[in-house]
């Protein structure tokens, strides 16, 4: 069976084919896969990897275009997933620069994960007599995302740093925001919070590329999630992002329980803008939008009660 | 086969995607089809609302979810991002937060059960492609089809499961069933934006236009998503989308049921085509 590899050598890009008998890497992983063609027929391509036990993140690349950790990646899943194929295109991970054939480069990425100080900010009453613990409770709230071993997947996956990578972070630098913002030790969460905004927390597109590929079943997607819901909650909730998503849950609770899209459009945008180029305006260009609708939908069956769980909801939240 | 469901339209097939309400409703009776709408339905949060409170959105599809149970139906819906929301709503209640939700949705005398299940009009049509292939009156033979699935009908495979998600096959059995060509098109799995229209609107222009011209690379005719937001997308934001990269190409982009209809040979007025932006009509 054929490897298609992507190799960079520093000035020019090539792809170059092995072939290898599928009787000698059907036992192995991904990763077992990149050293017997290393070992056997090429000493000169370059991957990273270390620790061959999904610990070090160092081992992540693609397979016809999807993201995997090598070592923690068997040959099997792989024939699985592509029925058989007997070719495979095996490329570095994506959105990061490539140095050197299947390596790349993390430097911008860390720099990014400095922006959210990812270390924890202890409250006061903390000293170094009495220390710094947590039961386990608090502990569990956050160990899921202390899972994340940095291996790079879910950000070689992100639609929104393919587009564009100037006004956005990798998922998993948000991930680890989530969880030293929500760490009970944590002094302030805004500390973490307040960067990750800065640096684009609203501009995920949802595309769940991110919670996909993650090889530690982490969705950064959710805790993006859960970091806008955190800096509404503190009050750092102005602008087109958080007005969209505000005003779905405005209609949910507070109009007809369903969206209105004509509402939805100046709501977000601001009665001007909407009327430049806003949604609303093409819907009822192309006949498909009453405009009578700004005046609201008809209210829901049950809508009532719909509040009143919501309500009910809340007030346990509150407790 | 299950030809009876709970429908749950979603709120952009009641409003912005009237097409795909009047395609769907002239498919459904030709493939013996019934969808019941579930009465007093409320938005899924369509990927949003969570981000201002996960709780409140959790109990909404809660009780969507338990409005279905009461009509004994399986939950059937066309959009992708409504599926999403409420598969995620159902695993998390199956998984653990039912007896929480429970004491949310008891304040309207309701209960979440857990016995109805969540499919989409895409699974239905796959797990029935032979039914739907002697069905077809006008096989649209020489057409060329770029199936773009849309990231909430495959991503995450976890919530929705139903095939794989790097390599799904759904879609295409759908459309070779209707006898069309299925050209090969690097963008299919890709996400056209729209859920981030408004805070990252130059991102997203440049996303729906790379997925057009990908479509056009490979030689489409047409464009076809099971996805009304993501047809939305693709069709009303097309001509923006191109402005702002400055290509020429446009490529009319068809809901999955306008598809399936015209191999029915289902009129293009009954199917909406003249409410496609991007004028789909030289395709009916
Ligand atoms: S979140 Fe998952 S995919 Fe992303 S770097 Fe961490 S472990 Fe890897
Ligand atoms: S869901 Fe958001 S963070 Fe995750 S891959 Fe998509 S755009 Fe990136
Ligand atoms: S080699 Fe360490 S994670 Fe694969």
């Amino acid at each position: 069976m054929k490897f298609i590899i992507d190799r960079f050598d520093g000035k020019k890009n090539y792809q170059q084919t092995y072939t290898v008998e599928k009787k000698d890497i059907e036992a192995l992983t991904l990763l077992g896969t990149l050293l017997f063609i290393k070992q056997h027929q090429d000493i000169t391509l370059n991957f990273t990897a270390s620790c061959r036990m999904a610990i070090c993140g160092a081992c992540g690349v693609r397979v016809n275009g999807h993201s995997y950790l090598g070592c923690d990646t068997k040959m099997t899943e792989l024939f699985e997933a592509y029925k058989d194929a007997d070719t495979f295109r095996i490329s570095p991970l994506a959105n990061y620069t490539v140095i050197s054939d299947l390596a790349v480069d993390w430097e911008p990425a860390i720099e990014n994960l400095r922006k959210i100080k990812p270390g924890l900010v202890a409250k006061d009453k903390f000293s170094e007599k009495e220390g710094c613990v947590q039961n386990q409770e608090e502990y569990d709230r956050i160990v899921k995302q202390w899972d994340c071993v940095l291996c790079g997947c879910c950000a070689s996956e992100c639609n929104k740093l393919s587009a564009d990578r100037s006004d956005y972070m990798e998922p998993f630098v948000y991930t680890q925001a989530w969880r030293v913002a929500n760490d009970s030790r944590s002094k302030d969460p805004m500390i973490h919070v307040k960067p990750a905004v800065l640096n684009g927390l609203w501009n995920c597109v949802h595309c769940h590329e991110c919670s996909n590929r993650c090889p530690k079943h982490i969705s950064s997607a959710d805790d993006i999630a859960g970091l806008r819901a955190l800096a509404m909650k503190k009050g750092l909730n102005s602008g087109v992002g958080p007005a969209h998503a505000k005003s779905f849950y405005t209609d949910l609770v507070e109009d007809s329980g369903r969206l209105n899209e004509i509402r939805l459009a100046l709501r977000t945008e601001g009665v001007s803008t909407a009327l430049r180029a806003g949604t609303a305006i093409t819907l009822m260009r192309a006949g498909k939008m009453n405009p009578l609708e700004i005046f609201g939908g008809h209210t829901i069956e049950g809508h009532k009660d719909l509040v009143k769980m919501i309500e009910a909801a809340k007030a346990a939240n509150k407790e | 086969m299950q030809n009876e469901f709970a429908f749950f339209p979603g709120c952009v097939l009641t409003q912005a995607a009237i097409e795909a309400k009047m395609s769907l409703e002239a498919i459904a009776p030709i493939l013996g089809i019934k969808l019941k709408e579930i009465n007093g339905w409320s938005c899924c949060g369509a990927s949003q609302a969570q981000d201002v409170d996960p709780v409140a959105t959790l109990v909404a599809n809660a009780r969507n979810l338990a409005l279905a149970e009461q009509m004994k139906l399986p939950v059937l819906t066309t959009c992708s991002t409504c599926l999403l929301m409420l598969r995620r709503a159902k695993a998390q209640l199956d998984h653990g937060e039912k007896e929480r939700i429970n004491t949310f949705l008891a304040k309207g005398n309701m209960n979440y059960k857990g016995t109805s299940e969540v499919t989409s009009l895409l699974w239905v049509l796959a797990q029935n492609a032979d039914l739907i292939k002697s069905k077809v009156k006008k096989p649209l033979t020489g057409l060329k089809v770029a199936v773009f699935y849309g990231c909430h009908s495959v991503r995450p495979e976890k919530d929705l499961g139903f095939e794989s998600s790097v390599n799904p096959t759904s879609f295409e059995t759908v459309v070779k069933a209707l006898g069309a060509e299925v050209v090969p098109f690097a963008k299919r799995l890709d996400c056209c934006g729209f859920h981030a229209v408004y805070p990252a609107e130059k991102s997203v222009m440049k996303m729906t236009s790379s997925i057009v011209n990908s479509a056009a690379e490979s030689q489409a005719d047409c464009v076809v998503t099971p996805c009304p937001l993501c047809q939305m997308q693709l069709d009303i934001y097309q001509d923006d989308a191109q402005d702002t990269t400055k290509s020429k190409t446009r490529v009319p982009v068809l809901h999955l049921s306008q598809l399936v209809g015209l191999a029915l040979g289902v009129s293009a007025k009954k199917l909406g085509l003249d409410y496609n932006v991007i004028d789909a009509n030289k395709l009916g």
